[in-house]
C-alpha cells in the first residue's frame, strides 16, 4: 500500500485520539492538502475539551514556566518552542468515571433544548419570514450604508458610508471619496476621480456585493437559529432585535424594519478583535434607478486601467477576500485600502503599507541599512522600511513608516548608529580621504556603483590582499564567502569565511545615506 | 473581568492571581486555538504557551493590554504560525499557502459558517461509500480495523477508500474556495 494513505490514516487516527500529529504529512503538498481537508470535516464536530481541572493544572504550569524563565532571563522571543507537558502529571487528574454519564446525559439536553429552540416554525418564524417576503419583492433600492468597524477595546478602527443602488443583479457603490464601484451583470468597473482612471475589475470573485446583501441575509437568518430579542431604534426607525446563533459559531445581530420587513442593521461577531456594524441611514424600497448609472462609460479624460489594477475596498474583509491572505494591522486605520491579488495596500495619505505574500528568500538591498523585526532583519532604506512576519512581506514608505511599523511588529529596532563598530579591529587601514573623495565624485557620475555595496567593497578589499598585482579574471575568493553581519548605514561588519582575513569593517567616510560609498578602515587578520 | 492589577500582580508570578487568570480566560482561549488544530493535546500546549508568553510580554514591557482576550488570541495565533514557520526552518516544505492559512486562521466568523456549511453540502455529494468511510473515520472516531469490519472490507481497502474520498472532498471544496 502506498506511503501516503498509511500516513493519512495515521494523521486521522492521532485527531481522533485528541493527540498532536506527526508533522511529516507536510513534507508533501498533496498529503497537506488532504489532512487540512480532515480538519475541515472534523470542524463540524464538537469540540473536545480538556480534561477536570484542567484551569488548575494551567495555572500550576505557567506559574512553574514563568519562574524557569525569570530565572534564566529568557524573553519573550528567547522561548518560543512548544514545550510538551508532563502526560504523566496529566493522569493523576484523571476524570472520576460518574461524571461522563452525568455530563453526557446534561450535554444531550441541552442538545435537544437547542433543536427545540432553534426549529423556525416554533419560535419567532413571524419577523424572519416576513423579512424574507419582503426581500422577495423588492426589485429595486437606494441607500446610504454606514459601515463601522470597532475593535474589542471599544475604539473605532474604520467608518465608512457608502451609497448603494440596487437593481435585481446589477449595483452601485459610491464610497466617501467619490470612487464609484459598478456591476451590471456583464462587467464590472472602479471609476476614480482623484486618479483620473477608469479600473477594470473581474466580475467574480465580488466581496463587493457580500458585504451586507438584503437576500443573503435574509436567507441565513432563516436557515440559522434565532431569535428576537428587543426592539430598537435604528437611524430613526422601530426595528425588531433578532439573535442569529449559526451552529457551532458566534451570535450575530440583525435588526428588521417594523414597518418594511426589510432589513436596517447587521452586526457581526467580533472577529479577530474587530467587529463590523453595517446600518442603512437611509433606504428607499423599490426606488427609481436612472439605469444609465449601470452603463459602462469613460468619462472624457479618464483613462482606462486593466492589468490587475487593485480595487479600492471598504473593509479588511473585503480585502482579505480578493488579496487571499489576511494581512497585519496596524493600531491606526488608513484613509483607504487597495486591494489586489496577493497584495494589500493602505493608504495613510503620506505614508504606506504594502503588504504582500512572500515569496523566495528575503534579500535586503546591499546598500540599505539593517535593524531587526518580527525575528529577522529589517532593511532600512531612506524613507522605506521592509521586513517579513509571519509569511507576509509588509514594506512600508512614509514620515509615519516608524510608528506604523512599530504597530505591526512590536520588536522593531532601527539599527544602532552609535555603535562604534570600526574600533573594534585589530588592524586599522589608514585611509586617505583626497581618494575617497574622488571616488564618491566618480560614483555620484554614475561610475562605479560596486562602490556603494560594503559586499563589494569587501570583495575587492580581501581579494587584492590575495593578489596585490591585481583581481585578474574570476576572484580567488568569490562573493559566496562574504556575509554582512551588520550594517547601520554609517558602518558595516562584512565576515568572510575564507582566506586570510576574517572580518573587514567599513565606514561611510564622505556621506552617511544610500549614495555614500563604503571605505575598509579595518579588518582582523584570520 | 481581569483587572490591570491582576495582571501585573500575574505577571510578577503571583500564583493566585494566575490561577484567577486561568480560571476566567482559558475556555475562549482554548476553544479558538482547537478550532484551528482539531485536536486537544494541542490545543492544550498552545493554551499553556500562550498564557506563558502574554505575561512575560506584560512583565518585560511592564503593560497590561487593554482587552487581554483579543490579544492573547492574537498571541495564539502566533504560536500556531510559529510551529508552521519552524517546521520550514527546520527543512520542511511547509507552503503557507498550501495549508490554507485562511481557513486556518478563520478569522471572519460567517466565512467559518460558510464552511462549514461548504463542508456539509460537499460531504453530502459524495458517493455513499466515500460519506460512509468519512463519516466512520472522521466523524464517529472508528478505528481503521472497526471500519473495516462496518464496511465488510479488509483494512487496506479502508485506508484506499478514505484517501479516494477525501481527495474527491478536497478537489469539490477547492472547486467551492
Amino acid at each position: 500500500m502506498d506511503d501516503k494513505e498509511n500516513i493519512l490514516s495515521e494523521y486521522i487516527d492521532a485527531l481522533n485520539r485528541e493527540q498532536k500529529p506527526n508533522r511529516g504529512y507536510v513534507e508533501e503538498p498533496e498529503l497537506a492538502r488532504l489532512c487540512e481537508t480532515v480538519r475541515r470535516v472534523r470542524s463540524l464536530k464538537e469540540q473536545a475539551m480538556p480534561e477536570e481541572g484542567y484551569a488548575q493544572r494551567l495555572a500550576k504550569e505557567v506559574a512553574v514556566k514563568l519562574a524557569h524563565n525569570r530565572d534564566k532571563g529568557l524573553d519573550e522571543k528567547g522561548d518560543i518552542g512548544l514545550k510538551k507537558r508532563n502526560r504523566t502529571e496529566q493522569r493523576r487528574f484523571a476524570r472520576p468515571g460518574w461524571l461522563v454519564p452525568a455530563a453526557a446525559i446534561l450535554a444531550a439536553c441541552v442538545v435537544i433544548f437547542a433543536v427545540l429552540v432553534s426549529r423556525p416554525s416554533l419560535f419567532h418564524t413571524d419577523v424572519a419570514l416576513a423579512m424574507q417576503q419582503a426581500v422577495g419583492q423588492l426589485s429595486s433600492y437606494h441607500g446610504v450604508l454606514e459601515m463601522r468597524t470597532h475593535n474589542e477595546a471599544g475604539q473605532e478602527w474604520l467608518v465608512r458610508r457608502v451609497e448603494i443602488w440596487s437593481q435585481g443583479d446589477k449595483y452601485a457603490v459610491k464610497q466617501h471619496d467619490g470612487t464609484l464601484t459598478v456591476n451590471n451583470g456583464q462587467q464590472k468597473w472602479q471609476v476614480r476621480p482623484q486618479e483620473q482612471e477608469v479600473a477594470l475589475l473581474p466580475v467574480l470573485h465580488d466581496p463587493v456585493r457580500q458585504g451586507f446583501d438584503l437576500r443573503d441575509e435574509a436567507e441565513r437568518a432563516l436557515s440559522y437559529p434565532h431569535q428576537v430579542v428587543g426592539s430598537e431604534l435604528v437611524a430613526g426607525r422601530q426595528a425588531s432585535k433578532m439573535q442569529i446563533s449559526p451552529p457551532g459559531g458566534l451570535e450575530y445581530y440583525l435588526w428588521i424594519d417594523k414597518e418594511t420587513n426589510l432589513p436596517l442593521q447587521l452586526q457581526t461577531a467580533m472577529q479577530n478583535a474587530l467587529q463590523t456594524t453595517y446600518t442603512f441611514a437611509s433606504f428607499e424600497a423599490n426606488a427609481q434607478i436612472d439605469p444609465v448609472i449601470f452603463d459602462y462609460r469613460v468619462p472624457p479624460g479618464f483613462k482606462v486601467v486593466d492589468a490587475d489594477p487593485g480595487q479600492f475596498v471598504n473593509t479588511v474583509e473585503e480585502a482579505v477576500e480578493i488579496s487571499g491572505f489576511d494581512p497585519l494591522l496596524p493600531q491606526k486605520a488608513p484613509f483607504r485600502i487597495l486591494a489586489f491579488d496577493r497584495r494589500i495596500v493602505f493608504d495613510y495619505g503620506d505614508t504606506t503599507i504594502v503588504e504582500t505574500v512572500a515569496r523566495g528568500a528575503f534579500q535586503p538591498a546591499a546598500n540599505a541599512a539593517l535593524g531587526t523585526a518580527a525575528g529577522g532583519p529589517l532593511e532600512v532604506l531612506r524613507d522605506k522600511l521592509r521586513w517579513r512576519q509571519y509569511g507576509i512581506e509588509i514594506e512600508i514608505s512614509g514620515p509615519e513608516r516608524v510608528t506604523l511599523a512599530s504597530q505591526i511588529a512590536p520588536d522593531l529596532a532601527l539599527p544602532e548608529v552609535n555603535q562604534q563598530l570600526v574600533d573594534q579591529a585589530e588592524v586599522k587601514v589608514e585611509v586617505d580621504m583626497d581618494i575617497v573623495r574622488a571616488d564618491q565624485q566618480q560614483v555620484d557620475r554614475g561610475s562605479s556603483p560596486w562602490q556603494l555595496d560594503p559586499l563589494q567593497v569587501s570583495l575587492t578589499f580581501v581579494n587584492l590582499k590575495v593578489s596585490p598585482q591585481g583581481i585578474v579574471g574570476e576572484p580567488k575568493i568569490g562573493p559566496e564567502s562574504f556575509t554582512l553581519a551588520i550594517n547601520n548605514g554609517i558602518e558595516a561588519i562584512v565576515e568572510v569565511s575564507q582566506g586570510p582575513i576574517s572580518r573587514v569593517y567599513l565606514q561611510r567616510l564622505m556621506r552617511q545615506d544610500e549614495t555614500g560609498i563604503w571605505s575598509v578602515v579595518g579588518y582582523d587578520p584570520r | 473581568m481581569i483587572t490591570a492589577e491582576q495582571l501585573r500582580k500575574a505577571a510578577r508570578g503571583e500564583t493566585q492571581s494566575i490561577e484567577l487568570i486561568c480560571q476566567q480566560l482559558w475556555e475562549p482561549l482554548y476553544g479558538f486555538i482547537y478550532y484551528r488544530v482539531q485536536n486537544r493535546e494541542e490545543a492544550e500546549d498552545i493554551t499553556q504557551e500562550t498564557f506563558v508568553r502574554t505575561l512575560i510580554y506584560c512583565r518585560r514591557h511592564n503593560t497590561q493590554p487593554e482587552n487581554i482576550t483579543a490579544f492573547m488570541k492574537m498571541v495564539a495565533l502566533n504560536i500556531i504560525r510559529d510551529s508552521w514557520r519552524q517546521k520550514q526552518r527546520q527543512g520542511k516544505l511547509i507552503d503557507l499557502e498550501d495549508i490554507k492559512p485562511l481557513e486556518t486562521v478563520a478569522a471572519d466568523e460567517q466565512k467559518a459558517i460558510a464552511e462549514r456549511m461548504q463542508v456539509e453540502n460537499a460531504l453530502n455529494r459524495l458517493k455513499p461509500e466515500h460519506k460512509a468511510v468519512l463519516d466512520l473515520r472522521i466523524m464517529k472516531g472508528y478505528s481503521v480495523a472497526e471500519t473495516a469490519q462496518m464496511l465488510g472490507k479488509s483494512e487496506a481497502a479502508v485506508r484506499v477508500l478514505q484517501y479516494r474520498a477525501l481527495q474527491v472532498l478536497a478537489q469539490m471544496l477547492d472547486e467551492n474556495d
